[in-house]
This record gives C-alpha cells, structure tokens and sequence, in this order.
C-alpha cells in the first residue's frame, strides 16, 4: 500500500497536524513482515538476519531516497518520518514501474516536525522502532527525544560528517583524529557526544562529499552546468587542492552493512570514495563522465574577489579527504564506483537527462573571468 | 490510496521530466540504480576480509624458524639506511644477517653514515662484506650455508639486480625481496598511487619487478618514498633545519600544499621484517614502502620549525618565473607525491608508526648535536630565489 501523501506538505504546520497517518497500515504490513525475502543471499555478518523495524529519520530528498530503498529490498519494514514537505516516494531515474511499484507499496510514512520534541517521544515511543537511521540530524537536541522515547533500540545509526575533523596538515583524516569543536559540523560533533553518553548502541557514520543523482548540494551539478554551457572552470588557487567524493549508492550500502553488525556498535566510520582527487582533477573527470571535451580551467585567487553572499566554487578551499580503511578493514566494506564511474552514473540518471536542482549562476564565473581579461 | 499513487506518480513525472521546463521525457536507456542494490545485498555476503593481524600471527607461528637473509645493501643516497635498519631489526628477532655493501671496504664513502655505524650491526651478530652486485658469490664466498631470503636494496634497473637475482635463485634462496621506489607511479588526478596503479613502463624499477616476478616463486617488491632516521645517508629533513636554525627564509615552490610521504625508516625496515617473517602474506605483492600520513610542504616547514623552536618563515616562487630548476632547489619533487601502504596493513597487519611532529624533535636533537647548524653553508639558489 503507498505512503499517504499529504496534499498539504507545502505548508509547515504546528504539530496538531502531524499525525501517524502510517499507524493504520503498520498493522497488516507487520503480518507480512516475514513473509518477503529478498533476491539473492542474506547470510550476514551480524547476528540479526531477522527484519526489523527501521524508521529513517529523513529518506525523501537524497541518502535515505537510496538507504530505504536498499532496506526494504533486504526485507525490513522501514518507516520515513518527515514533515511531508516532499513526495514520500518518487520514481526514480533508470527504476523501473514493478521496482517502485515493490518499494513505494511497502515504506511507510510517520508525517511530523523533528523539531517537535514532544511529538517525536509520544510517536516513537507509540510505535517502537528496532533501529533509526538518523539521515538528516544536525544538533544534539533533536535526538535526544528519539533516544528517550526508545529505550529498547538496538542501534541509532547517525549520519554525521568529515567535516568534524581539524584541519591538518597531515592528511588522511582518521577516525581518532581530532576533531574541531569550533567547526560548522559542531552539532554532528555534538550529537556523537551525546550517543556515546547514552547507553545505546550508537554508529557514526563520517561521509566527505557525497555525489550522485539527485545531489541536492550542487556539487557535481555545479560542473556539469559549466560543461554543459562551454563555459571555463574557475579553480580557486592551484587547483591541486585535494578532496574526496563517495557515490551516495556505496553511501548507502555502507549504512546497510553497519546494521546490526557488532563490528559497528559504537563506533565511527569514514565513508567515501577509495580515492582522492585534485580540483582541477575533478573538472576533468566530471567532463569525462559527461562525454564533454576536456575543460579549460582558469585558476584565479579568491582573496582577489568579494563574491559577497554566492560560493564561486562548491568545495571548501583547503585539502579535505579521509582514509576509509577502517570500514574497508572491519566491515568489508569498498566502494563499488570509482570517481569516473561515479560520476558517469550521476550524470546518466540525473543531470544528462535535463534535471538539476540549482539553476545555473554564472555570476561569481564572470566577475573572475572578467578580471582575467582585464590582467590579460 | 489511489489517490496517493497518482500524486506520487504526478511527482514523478514532473522530478523526472526536469525541473520546471516540462520538456520531455529523455529515452536514455541506463542501468536501473536499483541494479546496484543486488551488489549492496552481495556486499553483505561477502565475509569481510580476514583480519590481517591475526592472519600474520597465524603465519608467524608457524615460521618460527629462523631465517639467514643476505642485503645487498647501496653504497650511498637515499636507500641506503634502510638496509641498516632491517639489519638490525632481523638481528634483534633473531635472524642471521649479512650485509653486502657494494663497492669497497676503505672507500670514502664509508665513512659517512649509516656505514660508519657498522660496528652496530657487527656487534649483534652480523656479517658485513663488501663487492660488486655482479658477482654476489664472491663476495659472500663460496660453500656458505644457503640464504633463505636475498634483498636487493641497491640496485634501480636490471643491469644492477639481474645478477643478484639470478645468482639468488641458483643459489636456492626461497625468497627475493626488491627494494623498488613509489617514483615509478604514473602521475594521476586521483590520489594518492596505490599498489596496481599504472606505473612508468620504462622505468628501471618496473623492469626489475617484472624479472622477479618471472623468477621467483615468492617475491614482493618495496615502493619507497623519503625518509627520515638517524643514519640516513642523504638530506631530508637537514635542508630545512640548515635554513630555520639560520634564521633564512624557506623557499616552497609553487602553492606549498603540495603532499608528499616521509617516512621514519624504522617503519620501511618493520615493513620488509614483515615480509621476512610472513613470506607466504608477502609472496606476489608490491607494497607501499610509506607511512599512512602523507604531509604537505607547508606542514613540514611548520613542523621543522617548531621541532627547532623557532617560528616558520616561508617564501613561495615559481621555479619557472625565476629562473631555477625546482629539482636542485628543492629536496622533493614539486608536486603531489603521494602513496599510501594499503597492501602492507591489509596483507602484513603491518602497523606505521611514524609521527612527524614527534620525529623532528629528535631528529632536531641530532642534527642540534651536530654542529651542522654552526658550518659556513652557501645558499645561491636560495639567494636567487630570494632576490627574484
């Protein structure tokens, strides 16, 4: 049966609206709970080969659009709880009718405002989760109800961020490095803090950028629009600052393995891609993926410009990039798409067929290409 | 309900057939992303691999003989402290050691580490002989016991290893280990080079790798990058030290965030006892001879100087725009040079151990205990650097 969706999603309503729209079909699907087995093996690592009971807190928009559709392939009952802003489920690109039509038909949706903390303890502790991905949490405060409205949960997954990590200049970041209480991250920081003060079986989960269709942080996009239109690329500095990206697919794989898996209670894991790329290396993958000629790049000095409120470039400018070994090692868990490839699928499923989220801003490009000519 | 299924699907339709423009649906035909699920499912089932440490203890357990190794150690540059600290790291687990220098016993260069600290290695137990790489019996001497293990840690290309390598394998030793360099990768985009990335065909190395490989049944190669540790036969960290205690500016070449590996050499030397100990884990494998940290240029510099106690002055120029080359002006190659030893922690269990900021203190301590810091030195291309 699909998730209800709220034709009134649009507006933000206060919690009297919010409402367990999913509560009458959790009933006849808990009776069905057994009885699909997903296609191909489920010997797993862990202990738990039984379905559980999984509200992802998020799911509609990016990650958790891929994890609740991995989730429910391997036979658990997955529960989204949103404000219902966004259609709870959507077709994806290159999924075919019978395969949403599978997936749409079993995820369940729990409509409501994180942020109303007393909502979140009465409905979870009404319904009783096994597990919660926690997708889009940023500060301490809005998990704090989940953890007390569930005392009997057997893990809180929670998808925080490299960015915690201090700037080195020693670089992979590992997990035991230090972390930067000062960052922009600090509420994922936070929220680490308070999981490993609770007792509950807690696993982080610190990705770097992460690509893939439906990015909605303009991330490969902000190359493709460049290709797309033969416009330059502007580089800030060198170029040959270092970053990472994981496809969200391996993302979300990596989520599934730390599922009950012993090796993951309680602690912290980078996940992304197994390599590293410069930015100017960046460029010239994304117009290879795209099957665009090789880009000129155009390196300029952003100390040179005030771009006031626009990002001229969508990475942060400095190297940023995280070994991955530990989940490789403990979890056997390696990424499946190398950066070509990764973007190739990015590009084939999403902005090669004329979707995007942000529409493109040339802007901050012609200020620094204006004053290219000038120099020149 | 059929209501909600036409208003997911309306949604769908309108995600998919672009943002707002409502142009039509492309027919690209492109693997279904759900494909991909079967292989997060298969992920699953795979067994994670097993735990290379208990994997190597397993092995160590097993090959508790003792082994006689034979190093054809370098006469000079870089590599050459390597050899030094394997010696003694293979003496103090018990095995019997000798040290093929090449060249001869009175040269001059023996007189400059790690050479002049022989009797380090005699001392525990070692045999140390000097001659020519292309007559390995002559200079072991003939009806000797047999080498379980030969490292060649001298030569770069065939003409140098051939010859030992051949003489190894007539000579019965079951294992053959090549001390290679990281400087055969072939520059990528994508960093940093792991073991099975594209290396440079015609370098020396590659031939050497490939002869081995061809010979012997257990063979591994070493990749290593720079190094730092008491003994070393050749400048690392001294080029920084010599301008910081003097006050001078340190030219960087390009943006200064260039990365690169150094390593403790005692980590390259744990590395190869490793492989020593657990022939059967190294057989068939390249390694990365490198710590698992790569450093920028401009943490080194920071780093040194705080190892000297004194605040980083760092000049940037563009070797091109000045006129100099960046080789001779610079101890390391002006760009990302960066490999990390995936194949030794996954198959060895090995461990690195170097920490940089810790490291420089006590190679400042030596270098402060030196009186290099005190000697006339000439900066010309510094000074060149400089005045541009």
């Amino acid at each position: 049966m699909a998730a209800t969706v709220s034709l009134k999603s649009s507006l933000l309503l206060p919690s009297p609206i919010s409402d367990f729209s999913g509560a009458s079909l959790s009933i006849s699907s808990q009776t069905r709970r057994r009885s699909w087995q997903p296609r191909g093996a489920r010997m797993q690592v862990a202990a738990s080969a039984d379905s559980k009971n999984i509200l992802v807190m998020g799911g509609t928009r990016f990650i958790g659009v891929f994890l609740s559709r991995l989730l429910v392939k391997e036979g658990h009952q997955v529960t989204l709880f949103t404000r219902g802003k966004a259609p709870i489920t959507q077709q994806l690109p290159g999924e075919s009718d019978a395969e949403y039509a599978e997936f749409s038909s079993k995820v369940l949706h729990l409509k409501g405002d994180r942020q109303d903390f007393d909502f979140v303890k009465t409905s979870l502790s009404a319904k009783g989760f096994d597990v919660v991905y926690d997708i889009n949490g940023r500060e301490a405060v809005e998990v704090a109800p989940i953890l007390d409205a569930l005392p009997n949960l057997e893990q809180y997954i929670y998808c925080s961020s490299a960015g915690v990590y201090l700037k080195s200049d020693l670089l992979p970041h590992f997990e035991t490095d230090a972390v930067d209480p000062k960052s922009r991250h600090k509420g994922k920081l936070e929220t680490e803090s308070l999981l490993e003060s609770r007792d509950v079986n807690w696993t982080s989960i610190r990705p770097v950028y992460i690509y893939g269709p439906l990015n909605y942080n303009p991330v490969e996009e902000w190359f493709f629009h460049r290709l797309k239109a033969g416009r330059p690329i502007p580089v800030p500095g060198a170029g040959n600052q270092i970053t990472q990206l994981g496809h969200v697919k391996d993302l979300a794989t990596a989520f599934g393995l730390v599922l009950g898996n012993p090796k993951a209670s309680k602690q912290v894991f980078n996940i992304s891609g197994a390599k590293y790329v410069t930015f100017d290396g960046l460029a010239r993958a994304c117009a290879k993926a795209g099957g665009f000629p090789e880009p000129e790049i155009v390196h300029y000095n952003p100390k040179d410009f005030d771009f006031g409120k626009k990002k001229a470039f969508p990475f942060r400018d400095q190297h940023f990039f995280a070994s991955i070994e530990k989940a490789t090692s403990e979890l056997g868990c390696t990424p499946e798409y190398d950066l070509v490839e990764g973007l190739t699928d990015s590009y084939n499923l999403d902005f090669g067929r004329g979707t995007f989220r942000k529409e493109a801003d040339f802007t901050t490009d012609d200020m620094i290409l204006g004053k290219k000519l000038v120099s020149v | 309900m059929a209501l909600s299924s036409t208003t997911a699907t309306a949604a769908a339709a309108s995600f998919v057939s672009g943002h707002r423009g409502g142009c039509s649906r492309p027919s690209l035909s492109s693997p279904s992303f759900v494909s991909a699920f079967p292989r997060a499912v298969a992920a699953r089932t795979r067994a994670p691999p097993a735990p290379a440490r208990s994997a190597a203890m397993t092995v160590r357990a097993q090959a508790a003989g003792k082994k006689s190794v034979l190093i054809v150690n370098t006469n000079s540059g870089g590599h050459a402290v390597i050899g030094f600290y394997l010696a003694k790291d293979l003496l103090a687990a018990g095995h019997s050691v000798t040290v093929l220098t090449v060249g001869d016993a009175a040269s001059d260069k023996m007189n400059k580490p790690p050479f002049s600290r022989f009797s380090e290695l005699t001392s525990a137990g070692a045999r140390t002989v000097w001659g020519d790489p292309s007559d390995v019996g002559a200079a072991v001497g003939g009806g000797g016991a047999a080498f379980d293990v030969v490292v060649d840690n001298n030569g770069k290309d065939l003409d140098a290893v051939k010859p030992v390598a051949d003489w190894a394998k007539a000579a019965g030793a079951g294992q053959f280990l090549f001390v290679s360099s990281a400087g055969i990768y072939t520059p990528t985009d994508e960093l940093p080079h792991v073991e099975g990335d594209a290396v440079k065909e015609s370098a020396g190395h590659v031939g050497v790798e490939k002869y081995i490989a061809g010979e012997f049944g257990n063979w591994a190669s070493f990749r290593p990058q720079y190094m730092i540790g008491s003994g070393n036969n050749k400048d690392c960290e001294e080029w920084f030290f010599d301008r910081i205690v003097r006050g001078r500016a340190v030219p960087i070449p390009g943006s200064g965030m260039q990365l690169t590996n150094i390593t403790h050499v005692r980590d390259l030397a744990s590395m190869l006892a490793l492989a020593v100990e657990n022939p059967g884990a190294a057989a068939g494998k390249i390694f990365n001879c490198v710590s698992d940290r790569a450093v920028t240029f401009n943490g080194l510099v920071k780093m040194c100087a705080a190892a000297a106690g004194a605040e980083p002055n760092i000049v940037y120029y563009d070797p091109a725009a000045v006129g100099v080359d960046a080789k001779k002006a610079f101890p390391f190659r002006n760009m990302h040079f960066y490999a990390e030893p995936r194949a030794a922690k996954e198959a060895l269990g090995w461990t690195s151990t170097t920490n940089l900021p810790e490291d420089l203190k006590e190679r400042f301590a030596e270098y402060a205990s030196s009186g290099r810091g005190e000697k006339e030195m000439s900066f010309d291309l510094d000074d060149k650097i400089l005045s541009a």
